[in-house]
């Protein structure tokens, strides 16, 4: 009896109810709107004077972890030992670069002051400036400060004439080759894709080692960085120079990702690289099953550890090949880092301090000599490289040829979605090469145009 | 004693109901207001909110700035774009064939796993424990186990395969193999769930329909089709409501195993809408996509339900 009353008078009250919620909700809703609208009309008005003092105040660096561990905390200590009012907080991004993307994006736009300075990739300066995430560097630094990077870096940094990132550490594809295995086979490192291919296939048949050659094959920003090198070698581009056509459905696009999938096909790389990014391939090699890697810079102190590597001392470095017929060598991939600064940070003065002292020779030459990070300023490079105690990789990127991903443009995660998930389409086999490059091309095409 | 403490304000009430009732229940619902009030606000600003803001974003052009999202203008472009966008439409394939596939399975397996159950006269308890295994395990953890399971150079799946003369596969490296994986992996996650709904509602069956039909002398299969299925219908339709809303959500399981590839051949709705959302950085057409998929999802299990209805009235008239 009770229990059917309270439930009578709890039915009675359920139309009320109902109304509040709506009114609630609303009231709630309404809030929000007014709160979104009132932040986007304060535009961040910027002068060419930054605000706060260069010597001193708190700064917080966001920034994943960078190859070895402590590279960070080192950086750190030695700045504040040079400027010791400045604190800086180290706040460790996630090292998937597309969460630590999406975190920074929903902090910035949500108006935090926090990070002050943040370590982001190199393929982000068009989408952080066209979206207004990322101060322009050029209005508070001066061209001289730019001039004293490797060449191409500064350019991959700017958009639409701004400077946005200023340039920590660069990265590249390297050939990582088993110097065993060539001895034993007396055969050279490798300077053609064809050349690599027919090795590849003769130590595997001679059971030397059990795959060839390993490298980034998954459908990821990873392909879209070995489809470049291939793609360039072969004389070919993703786009114009205007970033208004699309330019993959071509001769040089079809050689480039014939030549791709055939090392499938050929067995000169295993079925599975085409699920593979940089952890997997750089796996296979130093467990000493395959021949060849294509990596980055921080794959050679992998393979020089032995709690990580069979291959400790086997492993040879070398610049990336090129098709018969070019000139060697090929071309590597930028990878790397730049520092930028949140358009809400309230010290831009101390963080352009810090981004400054980061470039000095004294943080570059910490980072290449102690971490054997590759430096992006070009005299440091050049003293490095003349040094035969430098490791490997830094001595061979003084001689590489570099080519950027075509990431000058804000729809640039688009354009390259459409490159790398039919490249790995063609290279599992699902489509043909030729469709493969015809649905690359209409849907790069759409992307150029800011379409899905 | 407790007795006649709960009787004495029942008798209360009913004696008071032309009096004092209406100032009695107004007062009451004020105490309810004050207490439910928090709550109210906490789901406004954790369900309904968001929801709101979502189907605003997906109809305005939003552009995203350093200092905040702004909403311009009211549009139906990113849905247009949508429609237009192959990406779009196979995304949607997909997860369509996906959800169709697991739930039609799970509920099969789930059911026959549910009735050799309620069979079971020992070790019921252990043996249910031991099923709802895999569904306890957190989805992107079990996701990484199947991911060693399919690895393509030191799998476990591969070296059985090897074992066996069959070559070895590389179960994530192509489109339909792929899928299937994952298919298979999400109907050992979530059979589990289906069946412990099913038994639960085999536990309610009441025991004189089977008694009468023994007497007639009805056949185990007979009993199983003309009986114990159409008296769980509500039972399989709870099972199934709540496997399509998952299902055709699925993000954590192609985000560990293949990231929406090879190709784009496990790029899930929501998997897009991530990618367009916090890759691309544009939140119009991200949220469309989500908005989509909600709505797609809720008109597929309204017209289920409606489908449902309609043949559980026939079968009463009958």
């Amino acid at each position: 009896m009770k229990l059917v009353k309270t439930d009578k008078r709890r039915f009675s009250l359920k139309s009320t109810r109902t109304t509040t919620l709506v009114l609630a909700t609303s009231a709630l809703v309404l809030a929000a709107c007014g709160t979104t609208s009132s932040t986007s009309s304060t535009s961040s008005g910027s002068t060419s004077q930054p605000s706060g003092s260069a010597t001193s105040g708190n700064i917080t660096w966001w920034a994943s972890p960078i190859g070895q561990v402590g590279i960070r905390a080192n950086l750190i200590s030695h700045f504040e030992k040079a400027y010791p009012k400045i604190h800086v907080t180290l706040e460790s991004a996630p090292t998937n670069t597309d969460t630590n993307r999406s975190q920074l994006v929903t902090e910035i736009s949500g108006g935090s002051t926090s990070p002050d300075v943040f370590m982001g990739d190199v393929i982000w300066p068009a989408q952080f400036g066209a979206h207004g995430l990322a101060v322009p560097l050029s209005k508070y630094l001066p061209s001289s400060y730019f001039a004293k990077f490797a060449p191409g870096l500064v350019a991959g940094a700017t958009y639409k004439n701004q400077v946005y990132g200023s340039p920590l550490f660069e990265d590249q594809g390297f050939l990582y080759y088993r110097k065993d295995l060539l001895a034993k086979a007396n055969l050279p490192v490798p300077k053609t894709w064809q050349q690599l291919e027919s090795e590849s296939l003769t130590l595997e048949k001679d059971n030397l080692v059990k795959y060839g050659f390993v490298w980034e094959g998954d459908s990821y920003e990873g392909l879209t960085c070995d489809f470049m090198e291939y793609l360039t070698s072969a004389g070919g581009k993703v786009v114009n120079s205007s970033y208004t056509q699309a330019q993959l459905n071509s001769p040089a696009a079809f050689k480039a990702l014939t030549f791709m999938r055939s090392l499938i096909t050929s067995g000169a790389s295993p079925q599975a690289v085409t699920t593979f990014q940089e952890p997997q391939a750089m796996a296979v090699f130093d467990a000493g099953n395959a021949a060849f890697l294509r990596n980055w810079d921080y794959a050679w102190s992998n393979s020089q550890n032995p709690a990580d590597s069979k291959v400790v001392g086997d492993v040879g470095v070398a610049p990336l090949p090129t098709f018969a017929g070019q000139s060697y060598p090929g071309y590597s991939n930028i990878g790397g880092w730049n520092l930028y600064i949140n358009p809400h940070s309230k010290n831009v003065a101390a963080d352009l301090t810090f981004i400054k002292w980061m470039s000095s020779t004294e943080a570059q030459t910490i980072l290449g000599k102690t971490y054997s990070e590759i430096p992006t300023v070009e005299s440091v490079r050049q003293t490095l490289a003349a040094s035969s105690s430098t490791p490997p990789p830094l001595r061979v990127a003084a001689q590489t040829r570099l080519v950027p991903r075509p990431a000058g443009t804000p729809n640039y995660p688009q354009l390259s979605t459409a490159i790398y998930t039919n490249v790995n389409g063609a290279l599992s086999g699902s489509m043909s090469v030729s469709a493969a490059l015809k649905a690359a091309q209409s849907q790069a095409q759409t992307a150029l145009s800011g379409g899905l | 004693m407790a007795v006649v403490a709960e009787v004495a304000p029942v008798v209360a009430n009913t004696r008071n109901r032309n009096g004092r009732r209406d100032v009695h229940t107004s007062r009451q619902a004020r105490i309810g207001w004050m207490f439910s009030t928090p709550a109210l606000i906490f789901v406004g600003m954790v369900t309904i909110f968001p929801i709101v803001f979502s189907v605003a974003l997906s109809l305005s052009n939003v552009s995203v700035t350093g200092s905040g999202f702004a909403l311009q203008g009211f549009t139906f472009s990113n849905y247009s774009q949508l429609v237009h966008s192959s990406t779009w439409r196979y995304a949607l394939g997909f997860t369509v064939i996906y959800t169709v596939v697991t739930v039609l399975v799970e509920l099969v397996l789930g059911t026959a796993i549910a009735l050799a159950l309620e069979r079971l006269t020992k070790g019921r308890g252990l043996m249910m424990a031991l099923l709802l295994l895999p569904w306890s395990i957190i989805t992107v953890i079990s996701a990484e186990l199947w991911q060693y399971i399919y690895e393509g150079t030191y799998g476990v799946l591969q070296a059985i395969f090897q074992a066996l003369g069959l070559g070895a596969p590389v179960f994530l490296g192509s489109p339909t193999s792929a899928v299937v994986s994952m298919m298979v992996a999400d109907v050992w996650k979530t059979t589990p769930f289906v069946a412990v709904i099913v038994i639960a509602g085999l536990v309610m069956l009441p025991g004189d329909v089977y008694e009468a039909a023994a007497c007639d002398g009805a056949s185990a299969w007979t009993i199983f089709w003309k009986i114990t299925l159409p008296l769980l219908r509500p039972t399989i339709a709870i099972a199934v409501l709540f496997r399509i809303l998952q299902a055709f959500g699925v993000f954590d399981l192609p985000f560990v195993l293949t990231g929406g590839g090879p190709g784009t051949a496990t790029t899930s709705l929501a998997i897009l809408s991530y990618k367009v959302m916090f890759q691309n950085i544009d939140y119009g057409p991200g949220a469309a996509v989500a908005v989509s998929a909600t709505l797609l999802v809720v008109l597929g299990c309204l017209a289920f339900l409606r489908v449902f209805k309609a043949q559980v009235g026939r079968e009463e008239i009958q």
